[in-house]
């Protein structure tokens, strides 16, 4: 191919992408992929760094494998390319196995000009067996921070597009590009990629930003703040909480308040995902309230606000975070409700994001004696799938281990002759990381301008007049005590009880309430001193929350029958709670319900598989006959995974009980975590 | 490992024969002292000036270069699952490999799993049909016992039969072996699976020289020969019939004078191993002991004896008319085989073989010394 102009390549331009011009950073980036260079672009979101690849990939001869790791992102970007005549289609696991099937024939044909792929992809052997019959001039890397280890956002997955990258000869242009790269992140992609690499840097600045700090001292100082502030702001937006019970506490106080607004996490179904997704998109509610798993790929150009009640870990997190706001270059409002105890949280993540080092040599040790998968290493070892995977996955990064596929299923190898495992580089990403999370509080209690620090923070030197926040020409908001917002915070708190999620499509069982939750309050307490103390039968006040967490959600429904779950080892506790229940509500008590072989206590197994197997077909009623047909009250003190609870709903379900309702004294807090 | 997309594409290049391949490898980095990556960065004019590559060779590679990408892919996918390759240029590959095949034979890449080091050993491979004799059986358990004591490696095709108990032996008493796979590494997933314990404790190497995609076949089979032989310093016939793979690569490891071991055969046992002793192999007993020169010279004389006798017995048939092997066999009452008697004719200096229409028949030579010889 010729050298192509830049007037001829906007020619080009206007009629394929009906675009005017370039900007001239990606010009340079275009006319450099055109002469077949390596470039590592960073620019702010919403700049155009997909053009960058997709005008040369209608250029070039052949195909251009684009790797993303955003499902929504490529739905997004090929509904835009197939709308301006641009054949393009992606492979990934949203799709059914006709449409990737599909998608790799017309690769192979050379009917396609763009191919998106998942990093996953490489794992898949139809994949790797399909590929050395397509033709390929191109290959692009989106999201390219999540190759470093030092970025906020590593990905395993992207240290195969490494290997990749080092094996593809080094005539083929590649294109790798990211939103948020520190330079320290910038400099270790650069030498991951080896070879001659341009690198492309562009200003970070959201000049359409307008960036606010609220001092908080409590979180119900953060709720009341809410309550009286988001109705108040312009438009759609998204709270950022840190956990995900957090964001069910906000949704639940919105719901009490009749603030329209829908709750969001990653332990969500993809359906209910897909469809908060659609319903933010649509304007359909105020807020949405999320964790960080929400945002990354979502095409919505006029999110309006974004509120933080958490800070993140670092100031690459919170600038990728909002930067998912105001995409349509109008104002924006950026705000973070700021209390400096809330280190706690993010500290505990940075600690605890590895595992002990004795759980690393029991690993090796499973590895070496058999080929296992990460279900085989839960089991057999008694971890969780966190522990297992963040173990497997830094062990890869070290060459101890290595994934092998049989059938496309994935197993770990050990790796003959490696060398023993090195924990000391994680103390070293644990330092780097606690300096981020003092610099995101630095960020908190700047007097400097806001946006000022976090672009000089994450790379961006060059010289601006900074304004646009609270420390430059904006106003200073506090958190101004209400009488009206607290009176209405206790009425929410007398009625807000957790709920027990426990429905499924084969058992009969609802979901139910718990008094309480167990870290939360002075309740979790009360039940250790009765359980493991010796301290006697639940008091009264347990009993007093426990009915009204039922009369708050089940006053009307009539039952037949209580049972409570058989102990595993603390005695007749639960016995006599749910004899005092069945006193009060008058509804008929049997103690049938037994179990038929001894069982490990819950807590003791540290992950679902095996805390199913420990229950499963354990139960047993004296006479079956009692429940057929019945609305049963199923009493329990705590709990966890929720295990037992579906186990015994499974169980009268094939019995024949029409309802069944659990009510717990206490929920724990995010059982399966590390 | 640098330039691995580049060796996959050169290794399988269409229509070319190793020695073909090497004889570039070796212009490439010997003669030229550059490498793969810049040689496929040279223009087709280059090939041809710098290389003397004709009009067919570099369109073969024009073809092959529009796959290095491609190959980058499968070279990800293969390092990352742990195979490694092993390129002719490289101070990993097998110095026996190059001592008994040179260029000619010698594969240019080799896929390997497992533990590398045992390229490097002092190797034995112990060869033989797929239906095993008890008494090869024995054979095989006594020598792969005795290399494991000497800390030789056992080299096996992983074959059914003889192959298989090599290797499973070799194990069985904590020796180490290396697989020469019929077919590409990447199909082999149910072997790394049974071998896994052996692959990480380094007492095996699974390795392949097809393209790693390539499942089992007849020509992969019979190629996987010359590898086998290259791999072992010394190798052992256990049981060989008189056709199939065993018969044609130990007649073409004696045709490159290599030195084969080959267990004598008792009386009785439907065996061609003591014709290959004939042609030249080494004969040794059950425990793989070579056979003192008494027996041998014994054993040379009785089957000397036997042939020499057999061979007048042909000639003087053949004087009175031109006859097929088959016809031989069937006019001396032996129960040789026609395959058999067709090599025992070829090594009569006074037969010579003539087409007759569609056969192959078989007549004294000069009839001069025929008639001398009666006289």
């Amino acid at each position: 191919m010729g050298e192509m102009t830049r007037h001829e390549a906007e020619e080009i331009l206007r009629k394929r992408f009906k675009i005017n011009s370039f900007y001239d950073e990606q010009w340079e980036a275009i006319s450099r992929i055109l002469r077949g260079e390596r470039i590592l672009l960073i620019q702010k979101t919403g700049f155009g760094k997909s053009l960058c690849y997709q005008f040369p990939a209608i250029c070039f001869e052949h195909l251009t494998i684009v790797f993303s790791p955003l499902i929504a992102l490529m739905r997004d970007q090929i509904s835009s390319l197939q709308a301006l005549g641009i054949a393009a289609k992606s492979i990934h696991s949203g799709q059914s196995i006709e449409e990737n099937l599909q998608a790799i024939e017309e690769a192979k044909q050379g009917l396609l000009k763009i191919l998106y792929i998942a990093p996953e992809r490489q794992e898949n052997s139809t994949w790797r067996d399909e590929i050395k019959n397509m033709k390929i001039s191109m290959v692009a890397i989106d999201e390219a921070h999540c190759i470093s280890q030092w970025g906020h956002d590593f990905r395993p997955s992207y240290r195969r597009i490494i290997n990749l990258v080092q094996q593809l000869p080094k005539y083929l242009p590649i294109l790798a590009t990211t939103a948020t790269a520190t330079k320290q992140v910038e400099e270790d992609i650069a030498s991951q990629m080896s070879g001659e690499l341009t690198i492309i840097r562009g200003n970070l600045l959201r000049d359409n930003f307008k960036l606010y700090v609220v001092e908080v001292e409590s979180d119900d100082e953060k709720l009341m703040w809410l309550a009286h502030n988001v109705p108040r702001l312009e438009g759609t937006g998204i709270i950022y909480t840190g956990t995900i019970s957090d964001t069910e506490t906000i949704n639940r106080w919105f719901e009490h308040l009749q603030i329209p607004s829908m709750a969001y996490s990653g332990k969500l179904k993809s359906e209910n995902r897909v469809e908060i997704e659609e319903g933010l998109i649509n304007n359909t509610w105020k807020c949405v309230i999320s964790t960080n798993a929400l945002g990354m790929g979502i095409d919505k150009p006029d999110i309006r606000f974004i509120i933080h009640t958490q800070f993140p870990q670092s100031p690459v997190h919170y600038y990728q975070e909002i930067g998912r706001a105001g995409r349509d270059g109008k104002p924006t409002v950026i705000i973070l409700l700021y209390n400096p105890e809330d280190r706690d949280l993010p500290e505990y993540f940075i600690e605890n994001a590895k595992p002990s080092k004795n759980l690393y040599q029991i690993i090796i040790n499973s590895i070496q004696n058999d080929l296992l998968g990460q279900l085989e290493l839960m089991k057999k070892n008694n971890m969780n799938q966190t522990q297992v995977r963040v173990i497997c996955g830094d062990l890869l990064e070290q060459n101890i281990i290595r994934e092998v596929y049989f059938e496309n299923r994935r197993k770990y190898e050990f790796i003959l002759n490696s060398e023993p495992f090195d924990h000391s580089f994680y103390e070293k990403v644990k330092e780097a990381k606690r300096k981020e999370l003092d610099a995101m509080m630095d960020y908190a209690e700047t007097t400097n301008a806001r946006m000022e620090y976090l672009c000089k923070h994450l790379g961006d030197s060059s010289d601006r007049e900074f304004t646009n926040c609270d420390n430059t020409n904006l106003p200073k908001h506090y958190y101004r005590p209400n009488d009206h917002w607290e009176n209405e915070l206790r009425k929410f708190r007398q009625e807000d009880f957790p709920i027990l999620t426990v429905e499924s499509k084969k058992s009969n069982i609802i979901n139910g309430v718990a008094g309480s939750y167990y870290g939360a309050t002075n309740v979790g307490d009360v039940i250790h001193k009765c359980k493991y103390e010796n301290g006697g039968n639940f008091p009264n006040s347990l009993l007093q929350l426990l009915l009204k967490a039922f009369n708050a959600n089940f006053r009307k429904m009539k039952f037949d029958l209580i049972l409570y779950v058989p102990p595993t080892v603390s005695g007749d506790l639960v016995r006599n709670l749910a004899e005092r229940v069945s006193n009060t509500l008058r509804i008929p008590i049997s103690h049938d319900l037994v179990k038929i072989r001894k069982t490990s206590a819950q807590k003791m197994l540290h992950n679902q598989y095996l805390k199913r197997d420990n229950v499963e077909n354990v139960f047993s009623l004296k006479d079956p006959q009692i429940v057929n047909g019945k609305k049963i009250l199923l009493i329990d003190d705590i709990y966890g995974s929720g295990a037992t609870i579906k186990e015994i709903g499974k169980f009268l379900t094939e019995h024949g009980a029409e309802l069944i309702v659990p009510i717990v004294l206490a929920k724990t807090v995010g059982s399966d975590k590390l | 490992m640098q330039h691995a997309a580049y060796w996959i594409t050169i290794s399988h290049l269409q229509r070319w024969t190793n020695a073909k391949i090497n004889d570039l490898i070796k212009k490439i980095y010997i003669d030229n002292g550059a490498n793969l990556e810049s040689f496929f960065s040279l223009s087709e004019n280059d090939w041809r000036e710098d290389y003397s590559l004709d009009d067919n060779q570099v369109l073969s590679l024009r073809e092959a270069k529009e796959q290095v990408p491609n190959n980058a892919f499968l070279a990800e996918s293969l390092l990352h699952q742990g195979y490694e390759l092993i390129p002719l240029t490289s101070e990993e590959y097998p110095p026996t490999m190059k001592e008994n095949l040179k260029m000619s034979y010698s594969p240019p890449l080799l896929y390997v799993k497992g533990n590398k080091q045992l390229l490097m050993e002092d190797s034995i491979a112990i060869v033989g049909s797929r239906n095993a004799s008890a008494n090869g059986m024995k054979f095989t358990e006594n020598v792969a016992k005795h290399a494991t004591e000497k800390y030789q490696v056992v080299v096996s095709g992983f074959a059914k039969g003889i192959d298989r108990a090599a290797l499973d032996f070799a194990m069985q008493y904590t020796g180490q072996s290396i697989i020469v796979l019929p077919q590409g590494i990447t199909t082999f997933a149910s072997g790394f699976k049974t071998y896994y314990k052996h692959i990480v404790r380094g007492d095996l190497l699974v390795l392949s020289a097809f393209h790693p995609h390539a499942p089992w076949s007849v020509g992969l089979a019979m190629a996987r020969n010359p590898i086998i032989y290259g791999l072992a310093k010394n190798i052992y016939v256990a049981d060989s019939s008189n056709t199939g793979g065993t018969w044609e690569g130990v007649q073409d490891g004696l045709r490159k004078c290599r030195a084969i071991y080959i267990r004598k055969t008792d009386l009785g046992e439907e065996s061609a191993n003591n014709e290959l002793i004939a042609l030249g192999g080494v004969a040794v007993d059950l425990h793989g002991n070579q056979l003192s020169s008494d027996e041998i010279e014994n054993a040379a004389n009785e089957q000397k004896e036997i042939l020499e006798d057999l061979a007048d017995n042909i000639v003087e048939l053949l004087a009175e008319k031109m006859l097929t092997a088959k016809e031989i066999c069937a006019s001396l009452d032996t129960e040789m085989s026609y395959q058999r008697m067709s090599i025992l004719l070829k090594n009569i200096d006074d037969v010579e073989k003539v087409k007759v229409g569609k056969s192959t028949k078989y007549r004294v030579k000069d009839l001069d010394i025929f008639d001398l010889r009666l006289g």
